[in-house]
Formats: structure tokens, C-alpha cells, sequence
């Protein structure tokens, strides 16, 4: 339960001006179900497979390289991007590689709007030095609950915006997959305070940059050395270390993977490659990285020997265990400081084979598809590894990977999880939202600022997508593979949310999701709306099926060739916002 | 093209409505609504609640006199359960290694003990499995699945148990739930799955309000417009939400005295109480109750973490239970609810006043045709008895879901369940009919041929 103070909303609030809902057709006491609607029928029923036969649609064709980018390395196309993209170039490979270059340098783009929204946002927090996140907001006399979790809450407020409106598209997307590779919970007692310094400085400052860096950084951080226990790993007299939680999963999620975890096999029997360097880690190894790791702590009060005012990070040598260590075959001499026993063994990590095929291959995943084909994952981890000092490392591989043919050639292996249908729906339809809390919450839920219910709305709905930012409680992270997010909880959930969407206004009354004032003026009939709408949401053409489907809707037994009344009639207005939200809805919306 | 929603050809609608309503609106009061005269059908419930997180068995099944306990109080020096606290809620005494050993519950699973005492509860000690390895993803996703040491099976076990089960009726409603989070591993490829939250939050009854019908409608046909992956899986969540919506949509209020936690945990134990007590056909249920990975600060008898969390659940399995103990005959005549974890903590505290990920654990079995009391072969604490200084396992988990599915389900397809799994034979954990293991795998569809791949594993590695 990521926000425990805050009061739920009992239900998206339709408008005043607006008729309440009548009790559908639906409902649970009715008997009664449209005409061409069927009544519900089992979810076992004869003829239905138990299980799915799988295979891909005979209807997904590839779309134009422009589609594929600003889905797969941005969160979907706003108004006029595919345009923009289309101009850089006069082949798909020219435009391919200048955009990619483009996005790789982000501090090259202006993001002016961005920059502006965020600021006009009234964030408190994303500004302030670590020790003063530490002492606002863990020490201050004591900080409400609120206090506590105002860092990541910020930091997820303002994640989204830049989702949406950022033009650093490629950045936001691997910063998304950065934080979900070193996935913690934020919502938590030292985790949430000191967010925003684990977003800020360590995930952004690295994630075009080294990974070297980014582990060392996150290694470092108060928040995962709290949330997997290494601030109080200490040189103990019986085996040397006394909490292995971080070593465990820095080599199982963070570097190598369990799939060349050896387990309790003896390290002398784990297998070695031509070099003599073992495959894979062994509970010694796990061990031993705890060892090099003790002492690696923060300035908090529960450490012997800290005042605990400042919460900076400390190397703790009296508190390091000093005997000699083996690491991944590596031999590490005994009578180090902890500052250098444990830096060598990141080192050793991020050298090691297994690591670059790890990480080459979650990038993959994410930005090509859910089974991306061997030769790319070796060539980008290749990559990894012989440029594992470079400070554009990540630059390298990932530019490696999007200029590579399977990239451009690959589509609908992927289907968009809940914060790409959320946030791209946003995008799409040139939303105006600004992510915002009010803190302290007031406590009249009538006096709440429109755009806090709006924003409170949105994370009620979301939610129950079951991806929740920063609010996966394993250190695995959220899955990234389409198997994970098929089921109908998260699609439900996200068939709720877009349909809220279409409803809400902003204080002055206008359309969060303007869809009627978007819709220019030479566009009437219902076939003109619906391929004004179908380009804006989809960038590419539909099966006539599905097409013929959208205006059917939309013409609602009328002459799809003549004007409807879109200006002047409520009800016309309506049906073009439940259109959006169909398309929205829709399975064509959700490849990758 | 001047269609109206009345005039619109579904492709796949064959059933005249008002039958079709009639048929169903049966079903809301007999979960056998659907048997063919004639079948021989089961309706028993499994519900599988999985304990995340890896839970400290040791903490929660405490020794409390005997020689063990002697190597538990060296073990957990400043963990331990005082042992007159536990003594309180005995459970009962075993004969292991180190002679006989009592045993006691943390004094926070006190809800649970009436149930003990009812013989409604039975306990495998030193449970899991043989797979070494002492990773909450691999260890979850392994007993998950079915196939330990193997990750990249297609399926689910419960998945292949619905598949293979032929004692269930050809047309239920719901026959699969997955609550809160996403779908479970367990189903995992499970076509027949409703995965929700809560019942009132799973409708379509959202958007302008004059077109969320006709919303609707256009939605199933684009959905019905191929036979994708995706759009097959949308087909199921608009299923889903079609009984939802008709059948669950109004809350759900407990048995007068019954009090859920008032957390995610109960709600997700209500949502499937109610399921249960509509009749809607429900026979597999999945849970989780997470927040287990206590590496520090655990807590020692007198409160804590993980006594916070162990009353959560104590309370949340005894009101379940008490809610549905109604009716005639009573739903927990028809109840089995296995309670796991991926794996024990480690015998011996760690510096920091927790534990690390250890290996074998107690696996819990609620039923009203439990054979209650503790199970399982006990292994014993001493140091040589330890694995890698944790429990050992004595007792496979296939070896107690098997006997379940067996005597409970009716479904002795255990060769398709768990593929590679050999030796079976009752533990003694529930009442029921023992079946010659069925060495034919039946295979509902072309499940073998490896079409799954869509499905497969979710595994981040």
C-alpha cells in the first residue's frame, strides 16, 4: 500500500454538470443485456482451449520505422512527432540514426515545456542535497509520515511529467528501466526521504552513462542500503560479515543473474570457461561479496559510532572484515579498507562475462522484444564488457542495439505495460495534466486542489494495473515480458483508466483529454474523425475491420459520410470521447 | 455503412440471450448448475496462499522443550520465543533424531490454534524442496510451476491441474481466481483465470456514461476481430468482467462476528470468500501475503515485524475460515487452503536480529477434511543435522499438493501436474479416496505441441 495516509477515493468523481450514472444495464440485478450482446458465458465453457494456443496474430504487420522508435524507445508518439521524425532523413536509416543520436545526447534538447510544467508543479523536494533530504525529512522532530514519503512521491510525480512531456524520450525510457533494474520500494521509512538522491544522482546522472558507475552509486545510496540491509553489514567474529541480503541479490539482479547461479555447489566444482574464470557465482561467492561489502554504511544514528546528523555515506574500516577474499575466481588480499575490497569486487562484477550478457540482454528485452535473438544480445554484450570503463558505456550499447535491423524489423512481441498504455494515451492526446500533491493533504477532501484529485484519481485507477512506480516490493523489479501483463487485472484496470481520463477537466472546466477542441475544424463526419483519430492515436493504418468497427461507433446508424453535430450537441461530444477511449482500449493500441 | 449496435454481427454469438441468462442465473445458487446428468463431478475449492518473501517457519512452529530446543536456544540467541509462550499454543510433540521435541505457535498465530486443536489444521515440518538454492525468484518460481530446478516451464501447476481434471463440469463460470497483484505463477497460462483486485473496482461501468455500453460492444468485436495473443487475452479479461460485474459487483459482507484484517491481505480473503459463497463454479483460488524477507529486526515473541505479519495472517485464515464454516453442507466441507513459502530462514540468527534465506519449512494445510496435526518427518537441529545451517527438507512439496489434488480434486493426472515427479505416495494430510496415479497425461489441446510460448516463463534472468 504505497500511499497509507492518503485517503482513497471512494470512486472517480464524475463532474457536477454532468448526469450521474444510471444504473447500467449491466448491473448486477439485471436481467437484461444490450441487443447483440451476449450474457456472460464461463470462462470454462466446451470448445474454449484451457490454455491459450499462443502464436501471433496474422494481422500485426510491421509499421513504419518512425512508429516502431517512439514506441520502443519512447513512451508513443505526441502530436506531430512522427512528422518530425519522418524529416530527419531521406531513408528509414538516416532518420533512424539521427534520431537515435539525437535522443542520445538529451542535454542537446530543449525541454523548455518540460522544464516549465515541472517547476510550475511546486515540487519541494527534488532540489535538495542529500543531507538535506536526510535531515528534513528523516530527522526533522519527526518528520509526519507524509514528510517522509514527500521525496518519492515527488519523484514519482515528476517521473511522470516527464514521461509525458519530456522530448528526452529515450533518456525517461532507460531511466524507467534502470530504476526497475534496481528495483526497491521507495514507500518505506529511509527509502522514501532520500529518493530523490538514488533517482537524481544515481540513476539519471548514469543511465546513458557507465554501469560501473551506476552500481558503485547504487551500492552507496542510504535508500538500497537500507532496503537490502548492507548498512548494517559488519565484520562479525564468527563468519566475517553479518548480513549477505544485498550481496545475494547485487549478483543474482543486479550483475549476473540466477541463470549462472550455482547455488550451494562448492566453489572449487563451479565450472570455469577457457580463462579459468568460473561461469557463474556460488553461495561462497555470495559470501565473500558480503565480506567485501561490510562496513560500506551511512551516517545514521543506529551505527555504532555515528552522530547521525548528516546521513552522507561512510567506508566503516573498523566495522570491515579484513581477512582475504575470493571472488568470482579472483583473489583478493586480506588487510584492505573497506573502500577498496569492496570497489575491486564491483569491479570484478561488472568484468565478468556473465554480467554484460545479464544486462545486454534485459536491455534487448526491453527495447527489441520479449525473446530477442542470441547474436544481438552477444554482440551488445560484447559491447558491455569491452567498454565497461568507458563513461559512455550504456551510450554505446544501447545506440548499438537501436541502429541494429532486428530493432527496426521487430513489432508486436511486446505488448505496452500499464505506465506505456497510461502514460502514451496521455501523449497521444496532447493531455493536460499536472501531477500534483498537496502537502500536508488537506484534510476536507472538498477543499482538495482540482488537480490533486485529478492526480489522486489517476493513482487510484493505475494502480490497480499493478505497476505502480517505485511500488514493487521483491528486488526483482516489475516483470518486462508479456506473459506477465496479459492477464485481466492490468487490462481491465486500464481499460478504467482511459475512460476516466476522457471525463476529467482541469479547474477551468476545460478537457484534461481535449479531444472535441483537438478535432479541427474541417473534421465532421464520423469517417473524417475517426482517420483524424486513428492517425493521432495509432501513427499507422488499420485492418478495414477494425476501421469499419471505429465508425460504426462514431456514425451510430448515421450517414458516416455527413457532418455530426460535434459543436453544438453534448451527446455527439460524448461519443467522440468514448470513441477516443476505444481506441485506446483497443488491441492495436497495445503492441510495442 | 450505416450500421446500428442492434445490427452488428458477432462472430462467435451463437447462444439465444434470454436462454442463455436463464441457464446462468441457475448458477448463482448451484455450483453443479452445468454437470451433465450422469458426470461424476467435483466441487471442492483449493485456495493457495503463498507466503513471499521466504517465512522464518522456526519463528512461527516453535520448539519448545526437548533437545532441540536446547539447539534452538543457541541458535537464536536473541531471537528466540520464550518457550512458556509458545507452550501456550501447543501444538502437539514429535519423535525426531534428538528425541522428542514439542512444539508451539509464535504466541501471534494464537487465532489459529482453535483450528489446531479442531484438527482442522495440518502441519508438514521440514517441507520444500530438494533444489539447492536459496533464491526467493528461482525457489518461487520453481514450486510454482511445478518443476523444480526449471524455470522455463509454460504453464502452471494449477494451470495443468484445471487442464487435465476430468471431473469438472463443461461449462462453469469462474473455475480460476487470481486475487490482488498480477495473475500467479501457479496459473500461469491458465486461459480461464479471472485475475482482479476487488470485485466492485472490475467494471466497465466508467466513462461517459450514455456509451458505456455500446462502448462495449465495439470493444469485443475488435477483440473478436483475430485470434492473437493479445486479442485472446482481452477476450478473457471481457469475459471476465461481464460475470464480475453481473454476479460480484455489490460487496460483500462476512458472517456477523466474522472480522477480517483490515488489509489488502483480508480484502483478498473476502473477494474470494464471496466467490466461493455465490456458487459461481470457483475450485482454484491464489493469494499472496508478502513482506516475509526478514534479513533484520525480526522481533522476539513479545511483538515486532514478523509478529505484526503473523497476526495478519492467523487472523485472516481463521476468519476465512469461520466466514465460510455456513450453509449446508458447509463450505469448508468442500475447503482445502494450502499455506507456503518459498523457503524457511536459516536455522541460526544473523547479527542483525533476523535470519537469511535458509531451506526447509512448514507447509499448512486448512481444511474442514484435514487430518490435522504435525507431519512430516522431523528433522532435528543439531548442527550435523542442519542443511548449510538451515532445515533440512525431509518432505518434497509435490509429495502433499499430490495427495491434495488426489483426494481433495479427484485428479490423479500427476505425471502432467509435475512432470518428472515419481515415488508418490500419501503423507497422510487430508481425508479422501486414493486413485491409481494416472501415467496418460490428457491433454484438453494442443498444449504439448509448445504453443505456448507466449506464456512463458516471466522471469526477469
Amino acid at each position: 500500500m504505497p500511499y497509507p495516509n492518503l485517503p482513497a477515493l471512494p470512486q472517480p468523481q464524475s463532474r457536477p454538470s454532468r448526469p450521474p450514472s444510471r444504473p447500467g444495464l449491466f448491473s448486477a440485478l439485471a436481467g437484461h443485456f444490450p441487443a447483440g450482446y451476449p450474457a456472460p458465458t464461463g470462462m470454462r465453457r466446451p470448445g474454449k482451449p484451457v490454455a491459450p494456443p499462443g502464436g501471433t496474430s496474422s494481422t500485426v504487420t510491421l509499421p513504419s520505422v518512425a512508429v516502431v522508435a517512439l514506441n520502443r524507445m519512447a513512451f508513443g508518439p505526441r502530436p506531430g512527432d512522427i512528422a518530425a521524425f519522418n524529416a530527419l532523413g531521406g531513408t528509414d536509416t538516416a532518420r533512424l540514426t539521427a534520431y537515435v543520436d539525437q535522443q542520445l545526447s538529451p542535454t542537446s534538447i530543449s525541454d523548455t515545456d518540460c522544464d516549465n510544467r515541472i517547476a510550475a508543479a511546486t515540487y519541494q523536494t527534488l532540489n535538495k542535497t542529500a543531507t538535506q533530504l536526510f535531515q528534513d525529512h528523516h530527522l526533522a522532530d519527526p518528520p509526519t509520515w507524509e514528510q517522509r514519503i514527500q521525496p518519492a512521491l515527488e519523484t514519482e510525480l515528476a517521473t511522470w511529467m516527464r514521461a509525458v512531456y519530456s522530448k528526452r524520450q529515450l533518456l525517461e525510457s532507460m531511466v524507467h528501466f534502470w530504476h526497475n533494474h534496481f528495483s526497491m520500494y521507495a514507500y518505506e521509512f529511509l527509502e522514501g526521504p532520500m529518493w530523490v538522491q538514488v533517482d537524481r544522482d544515481v540513476i539519471r546522472a548514469n543511465a546513458l552513462g557507465n554501469f560501473r558507475a551506476m552500481l558503485g552509486g547504487i551500492a552507496r545510496s542510504q535508500s538500497m542500503l537500507v532496503y537490502l540491509d548492507n548498512f548494517i553489514n559488519f565484520a562479525d567474529s564468527g563468519v566475517g560479515y553479518s548480513n549477505e541480503n544485498f550481496a545475494r541479490e547485487c549478483l543474482e539482479l543486479h550483475c549476473l543473474g540466477a541463470t549462472v547461479s550455482y547455488g550451494n555447489t562448492p566453489r572449487n566444482l563451479v565450472p570455469t570457461d577457457g580463462n579459468g574464470v568460473p561461469l557463474g557465482y556460488c553461495q561462497e561467492d555470495v559470501q565473500d561479496l558480503a565480506r567485501a561489502l561490510t562496513g560500506w554504511t551511512f551516517d545514521i544514528d543506529y551505527i555504532p559510532g555515528q552522530a547521525g546528523t548528516t546521513g552522507q555515506f561512510v567506508y566503516r574500516n573498523d566495522l570491515h572484515s579484513t581477512e582475504a577474499k575470493i571472488l568470482l575466481g579472483t583473489q583478493m588480499a586480506s588487510g584492505r579498507t573497506a573502500q577498496v575490497d569492496g570497489n575491486q569486487a564491483l569491479d570484478i562484477l561488472v568484468q565478468h562475462p556473465a554480467c554484460g550478457k545479464f544486462i545486454a540482454k534485459k536491455l534487448c528485452r526491453r527495447l527489441v522484444g520479449d525473446f530477442p535473438p542470441q547474436s544481438l544480445v552477444d554482440s551488445a554484450a560484447a559491447l558491455f564488457t569491452s567498454q565497461w570503463q568507458a563513461p559512455d558505456q550504456l551510450k554505446q550499447v544501447v545506440r548499438h542495439i537501436l541502429l541494429s535491423n532486428e530493432f527496426r524489423t521487430t513489432w508486436g512481441e511486446k505488448i505496452k505495460r500499464p505506465f506505456e498504455i497510461a502514460v502514451s494515451a496521455l501523449r497521444a492526446s496532447s493531455a493536460e495534466l499536472r501531477f500534483y500533491y498537496q502537502i500536508p493533504y488537506p484534510p476536507d477532501y472538498n477543499t482538495w486542489h482540482v488537480d490533486m484529485m485529478d492526480t489522486s484519481g489517476l493513482h487510484y485507477l493505475y494502480e490497480m494495473g499493478n505497476q505502480i512506480l517505485f511500488g514493487w516490493h521483491p528486488p526483482n523489479g516489475h516483470p518486462d515480458i508479456r506473459g506477465a501483463w496479459q492477464a485481466s487485472s492490468p487490462r481491465v484496470a486500464c481499460w478504467r483508466l482511459v475512460n476516466w481520463l476522457v471525463e476529467t477537466q482541469q479547474a477551468n472546466g476545460t478537457w484534461r483529454l481535449n479531444v472535441i477542441g483537438q478535432t479541427p475544424s474541417g473534421v465532421r463526419s464520423a469517417n473524417e474523425i475517426v482517420d483524424f483519430w486513428i492517425d493521432r492515436i495509432y501513427g499507422r493504418a488499420l485492418s478495414a475491420f477494425d476501421r469499419d468497427q471505429l465508425v460504426d461507433f462514431m456514425a451510430s446508424g448515421h450517414n458516416a459520410d455527413l457532418d455530426l453535430p460535434l459543436d453544438t450537441d453534448d451527446a455527439t461530444q460524448d461519443r467522440l470521447r468514448s470513441l477516443v477511449a476505444l481506441m485506446f482500449m483497443s488491441p492495436e493500441f497495445l503492441w510495442r | 455503412m450505416s450500421n446500428c449496435p442492434c445490427q452488428i454481427t458477432r462472430r462467435g454469438f451463437v447462444a439465444g440471450c434470454s436462454a442463455a441468462i436463464a441457464s446462468f442465473a441457475g448458477s448463482r445458487f448451484n455450483s453443479l448448475a452445468f454437470a451433465s446428468p450422469g458426470t461424476v463431478t467435483n466441487d471442492e475449492v483449493l485456495v493457495v496462499l503463498f507466503l513471499r518473501g521466504g517465512q522464518d517457519g522456526l519463528h512461527f512452529i516453535v520448539p519448545t522443550a526437548g533437545n532441540d530446543r536446547g539447539f534452538y536456544q543457541s541458535l537464536r540467541p536473541n531471537l528466540q520465543i520464550p518457550a512458556a509462550a509458545a507452550q501456550a499454543y501447543s501444538l502437539g510433540s514429535v519423535t525426531g533424531p534428538n528425541g522428542q521435541t514439542a512444539f508451539g505457535f509464535h504466541p501471534a498465530a494464537a487465532p489459529l490454534h482453535p483450528l489446531f486443536q479442531a484438527g482442522k489444521l495440518a502441519i508438514v515440518q521440514a517441507c520444500g524442496q530438494a533444489a539447492n538454492e536459496r533464491s526467493h525468484f528461482d525457489s518461487m518460481n520453481w514450486i510454482e510451476l511445478g518443476t523444480p530446478g526449471v524455470d522455463n516451464t509454460a504453464s502452471g501447476w494449477l494451470t495443468r491441474h484445471l487442464m487435465t481434471a476430468t471431473n469438472l463440469p463443461p461449462n462453469v463460470l469462474v473455475p480460476s481466481m487470481s486475487v490482488g497483484g498480477l495473475q500467479a505463477l501457479s496459473q500461469l497460462g491458465s486461459n480461464e483465470t479471472i485475475n482482479l483486485g476487488s470485485p466492485s473496482d472490475f467494471s466497465l461501468q466508467i466513462g461517459p456514461w450514455r456509451y458505456q455500453e455500446e462502448q462495449r460492444i465495439f470493444l469485443r468485436n475488435l477483440y473478436e476481430a483475430d485470434t492473437s495473443w493479445v486479442h485472446q487475452a482481452g477476450l478473457q479479461a471481457l469475459d471476465a468482467v461481464d460475470i464480475i460485474e453481473l454476479y460480484a459487483s455489490n460487496g460483500y459482507t462476512p458472517r456477523p462476528g466474522v472480522v477480517y484484517p483490515d488489509t489488502w491481505f483480508g480484502q483478498n480473503l473476502q473477494t474470494i470468500a464471496q466467490m466461493i459463497k455465490i456458487g459461481v463454479g470457483l475450485r482454484v483460488a491464489t493469494l499472496d501475503l508478502g513482506g516475509w524477507d526478514t534479513h533484520e529486526n525480526e522481533g522476539d515473541g513479545a511483538g515486532g515485524f514478523f509478529a505484526a505479519l503473523l497476526g495478519e495472517l492467523a487472523q485472516g485464515l481463521a476468519a476465512f475460515y469461520e466466514d465460510l464454516d455456513v450453509g449446508t453442507p458447509a463450505f469448508t466441507s468442500k475447503l482445502t487452503v494450502v499455506v507456503m513459502s518459498e523457503f524457511g530462514r536459516r536455522a541460526y540468527e544473523n547479527p542483525d536480529r533476523g535470519t537469511d534465506h535458509g531451506h526447509g519449512n512448514n507447509l499448512m494445510v486448512l481444511s474442514g477434511n484435514a487430518l490435522g496435526g504435525l507431519h512430516g518427518s522431523w528433522p532435528g537441529l543439531a548442527a550435523a543435522q542442519l542443511n548449510q545451517g538451515d532445515v533440512e527438507v525431509t518432505t518434497e512439496f509435490r509429495r502433499v499438493l499430490s495427495e491434495i489434488l488426489i483426494r481433495r480434486m479427484g485428479n490423479p493426472a500427476i505425471s502432467t501436474i509435475f512432470p518428472g515427479y515419481t515415488g508418490y505416495t500419501p503423507l497422510g494430510v487430508v481425508q479422501g479416496v486414493d486413485l491409481p496415479i494416472d501415467a496418460q497425461p490428457i491433454f484438453s489441446d494442443g498444449f504439448e505441441s509448445g504453443g505456448l510460448s507466449g506464456w512463458s516463463s516471466v522471469v526477469n534472468g
